[in-house]
């Protein structure tokens, strides 16, 4: 059994599901993100561990207690809300001391943790004001402090950052991790920026439509996804649409365009020869070279520039491939080498290329 | 679009002024009579006195139907508080399903004059078997249904201002029991709300003159219908009445609105004016 | 926890006050439909609503309708025009005071206020005197503050800062930046208020007349203390049956209730439908 144990998980509301069938383990210290689109039931499965939605079946350990039952104000969790939900009537400081004066602290001990936790957020000389006084993200580090503040056996965010404009999100991310790391507090984040969960998680648990599609490591979900959902969702990415010919050699071929892509080879069960399938590539694993370049990458084509687009250190080439558009990323330093208008050689590994089934099996032509 | 960058034009002058001599005439009027030794031949008055308002204070009868009227204000007050409060909290809170039927119960009172509801009450609880009708009790209990709007609105808005299922939620977060949640978070946030509601109700109840006549008539009599009274016999004990009366209403007004600044702030409501203008709107005095 | 008894849970706490609700204004007015079909030896009749065609009910309903009307339109135009002036008055402070005021005298109604109206226009009245006495025009005995108009007088009066209240956002909700556009366009001032400010104002000009006529139609105090039972009018008679310890013509009193309540009733829907509109446009 691990420190959070979340099992056989199931909520619905009014016979619509929300949550169906959640298992996750988290260890001690980990910090997970739940990632996903709005109503794929990250927030309901977060609430469900913070204790304000009971589970219709299933139920939660904490370092081996059964917690299922227990009502939220009794399971030593912390919670940061997206609207920071900070207490109008008190100041930050009063805030923060909140959940210490329920545990009947001695004033000491309150004024100490609570001066600590405050200089933790960078907010010391903050105490005395309302939240009215104070910008979203100082709002957001009060909630922190607050949440922090009980030492929580787990630290739940609920999309603590949607509510802050782009420059203070990511600040604050790091914040949030850096204090994470530092205290050692298993931590459950959700969020539906999925820039957010790959850069300051240890896993992230990707979500749609009421089911976890994977979980991961970022590095995992990013370049090794198992659904075409996760694949899309996460990043950018092409998908070639085409028919698998051969299983045992990974061959994807689209007759129609005249192309065969040598992709990994697929394993039984889930495809067998005939079927329509995607064959799904990422922008920076695809090299852009001249066409006279001799290339050792297994799959080579031919393609067009149609625009080139700098992103900051990473320049996108969208390029068309016989009417397929193809995005290709490369680096800033070398869009010099590349003009509009000119055919390039695009090469990529079989690694690099992961084959899916044609979830929507409309007629491309094949 | 030059006539638009002067100062006032005459035209704004003429309108407000006219307006600020319709509203403040009666006003004056009024006061200057209470003080006014005689004042029905001449344009200014005789003389000025405060024989007026002895004459009033040494009548027994004057401290009556005052502490008649201050009961029936401060325990509809107090009724509806214990009432209403919880209720708009509950339907807010834990049963939202209920919330379309409050809300339309909460504007059904407008649509029932003090006279049709005097009817209404009399005809039911003023005749064998039920013969509890005219009493103050009943009367409170009428008030409470005939104010519960200005109750009612001002707390639910409160309510979802602050967003109290987030605060709650939070508060349970950090381990709060639920008397503390209740007395920590919960009743400092929709203070202002009732404050406003409570003052109204005050204000409108010590005012009210129709169904309390009907309802209850000599047997609990209240300022208002000793004000009606002077009016029949002697105009200048009459107008010592209204000043009081008429000083308490704008005193309960101008307390209302310092109350509703100082709530928008705290809540961060930036919209005061929205506020106000709503709620003017659902000002449907009895007359 | 079965869903039955979460339902009851859920419907407990409110049942105080639903109770009084059902006491107080849900039962007396069922009784008061069922009297008002109910004819002396308890069977079905419509005779007390064919009552209602006689001159003394007929006569009040015209002469509340009127009133509440009359007094609705003029508080609206008054209230809008007053209102679009307070609005352009430049200081701040000086709209606060403006609104205070109104908040203030709106309040001012019923026996107060009919009182003070006879010291200003009673036939002794101060201002009767100073037309009297400065453009020797004798009102009385053609006006008197104790008839139609005077009532007419003093309704409105708290009527106006009913409604200045009520126009001011919506006028503050005509953002500049429309006129600006509307210019921009080519349209004069005339236009922009025709195709543009107006119809935007609608919803709260509708509003307004709702709220007023209602306002007005259930008055009582104002009219009790200036005319007594003189003057008809459908909250006076309905008081004028409640007077002493017999209960006069029960069946009657009914019927004129439910009817009042009907106009009352319409009046406010539509008000609340058209306040609703107009606060969305308000955004």
């Amino acid at each position: 059994m691990s420190y959070l144990d979340l099992i056989h998980l199931d909520k619905a509301f009014d016979g619509v599901t929300a949550v169906r069938d959640f298992n996750l383990q988290v260890e001690q210290g980990e910090f997970v993100s739940l990632l996903g689109p709005s109503g794929c039931g990250k927030t309901t499965t977060l609430r469900m561990v913070a204790g304000f939605e009971t589970p219709n079946k299933g139920s939660i350990f904490l370092a081996g207690t059964d917690i299922t039952s227990v009502p939220p104000n009794h399971r030593g969790m912390g919670m940061v809300f997206q609207s920071y939900a900070l207490f109008p009537n008190m100041t930050a400081w009063n805030n923060v001391a909140f959940g210490l004066r329920v545990a009947r602290l001695s004033t000491s001990a309150i004024n100490k943790r609570v001066t600590e936790l405050l200089d933790m957020v960078g907010l010391s000389d903050a105490g005395h004001k309302y939240s009215t006084e104070l910008s979203g993200g100082q709002q957001q580090r009060v909630a922190l402090a607050r949440a922090l503040a009980i030492e929580p056996k787990v630290l739940l965010l609920d999309e603590p950052l949607s509510a802050l404009d782009a420059v203070v999100r990511v600040s604050l991310r790091h914040e949030i991790r850096r204090i994470q790391t530092t205290l050692g507090i298993t931590t459950i984040y959700v969020t539906h920026d999925q820039e957010e969960a790959l850069s300051i998680s240890d896993r992230v648990v990707v979500m749609r439509r009421a089911v976890i599609e994977q979980i991961g490591t970022p590095e995992e979900i990013y370049v090794q996804p198992v659904t075409h959902f996760v694949a899309t969702f996460v990043g950018t990415i092409n998908q070639f649409p085409g028919i698998l010919v051969d299983a045992s050699r990974g061959l994807v071929a689209n007759n129609n365009r005249n192309w065969t892509i040598s992709a990994q080879p697929v394993p039984d069960g889930e495809l067998k020869e005939g079927d329509a399938v995607n064959v799904l590539i990422r922008p920076d694993e695809i090299r852009v070279s001249h066409t006279e370049t001799v290339v050792n990458e297994e799959n080579r084509l031919t393609a067009v520039i149609k625009a080139i687009t700098l992103l900051g250190a990473v320049t996108r080439l969208n390029l068309d491939f016989d009417g397929q558009p193809v995005i290709a990323d490369i680096k800033t330093v070398d869009r010099g080498r590349f003009i509009l208008d000119e055919p390039v050689q695009l090469s990529f590994t079989r690694e690099a290329c992961h084959v899916m089934p044609d979830i929507e099996p409309v007629s491309r032509g094949i | 679009m030059a006539a638009m960058k002067k100062k006032y034009s005459f035209l704004t002058g003429i309108v407000i002024g006219s307006f600020l001599f319709y509203m403040l005439l009666p006003i004056v009027a009024t006061y200057v009579f209470s003080i006014a030794t005689r004042w029905d031949r001449t344009i200014l008055p005789e003389g000025l006195t405060l024989e007026w308002y002895k004459v009033a204070f040494a009548d027994d009868w004057f401290f009556i139907v005052f502490k008649n009227s201050l009961v029936l204000s401060i325990s509809t007050v107090l009724v509806s508080v214990i009432i209403i409060v919880p209720t708009a909290y509950w339907v807010h809170l834990r049963n939202p399903k209920a919330r379309p039927l409050f809300d339309l119960i909460s504007i059904i009172p407008f649509a029932i004059p003090g006279v049709v509801l005097a009817l209404g009450l009399i005809r039911l609880y003023a005749h064998p078997p039920l013969m509890i009708g005219r009493t103050p009790a009943m009367l409170v209990a009428a008030y409470v249904i005939f104010t519960m709007p200005f109750m009612y609105r001002p707390v639910i808005n409160s309510l979802e201002a602050v967003n109290i299922r987030v605060l709650t939620e939070a508060a349970q977060s950090l381990g709060s029991s639920w008397l503390r949640t209740i007395t920590q978070v919960i009743l400092p946030n929709i203070l202002p709300g009732m404050l406003n509601g409570g003052l109204l109700v005050f204000a409108i109840i010590f005012g009210e003159f129709t169904i309390a006549t009907f309802l209850v008539g000599a047997r609990f009599k209240t300022f208002p219908m000793q004000l009606v009274y002077f009016t029949r016999r002697d105009g200048r004990i009459a107008s010592a009445y209204t000043v009081i009366s008429f000083t308490i209403a704008w005193v309960s007004s101008l307390i209302i609105l310092w109350v509703v600044t100082w709530g928008a702030k705290r809540t961060s409501m930036r919209n005061t004016q929205h506020t106000k203008g709503l709620f003017a709107g659902d000002v449907v005095e009895q007359k | 926890m079965s869903r039955l008894k979460t339902l009851a849970m859920n419907w407990i706490p409110l049942l105080p006050f639903l109770i009084l609700c059902l006491a107080i204004m849900i039962l007396p007015l069922f009784f008061m439909l069922r009297g008002s079909f109910t004819g002396s030896n308890g069977e079905f009749t419509l005779e007390h609503y064919a009552k209602m065609r006689a001159p003394i009910y007929a006569v009040s309903f015209k002469n509340s309708i009127l009133l509440s009307g009359l007094t609705a339109i003029l508080g609206v135009i008054l209230g809008t025009v007053i209102g679009y002036f307070i609005f352009q008055l430049i200081s701040k402070r000086s709209k606060e005071l403006m609104t205070a005021l109104c908040d203030v005298t709106s309040n001012f109604s019923g026996a107060p206020l009919a009182f003070a109206f006879i010291i200003v226009l009673g036939s002794n009245g101060v201002l009767t005197l100073a037309l009297q006495k400065y453009l020797s025009w004798e009102i009385y005995p053609t006006f008197s503050i104790y008839s139609f108009w005077g009532l007419v007088l003093a309704y409105t009066y708290f009527q106006l800062p009913l409604m200045v209240l009520l126009i001011i956002p919506a006028i503050a909700g005509l953002k500049r930046e429309w006129r600006e556009a509307a210019y921009g366009m080519g349209a004069n001032s005339h236009q922009y208020w025709r195709y543009v400010g107006i119809p935007v104002l609608t919803p709260a000009i509708l509003s307004g007349l709702l709220l007023l006529f209602a306002n007005s139609f259930g008055a009582f105090a104002t009219a009790y203390t200036l005319t007594e039972f003189r003057y008809p009018l459908v909250t006076l008679q309905l008081g004028f049956l409640l007077t002493g310890e017999v209960f006069r013509d029960p069946g009657a009193g009914d019927a004129m209730g439910i009817l009042t309540l009907i106009m009352m009733g319409i009046s406010i829907l539509f008000y609340q439908l058209a306040a609703r509109r107009g606060r969305k446009w308000q955004q």
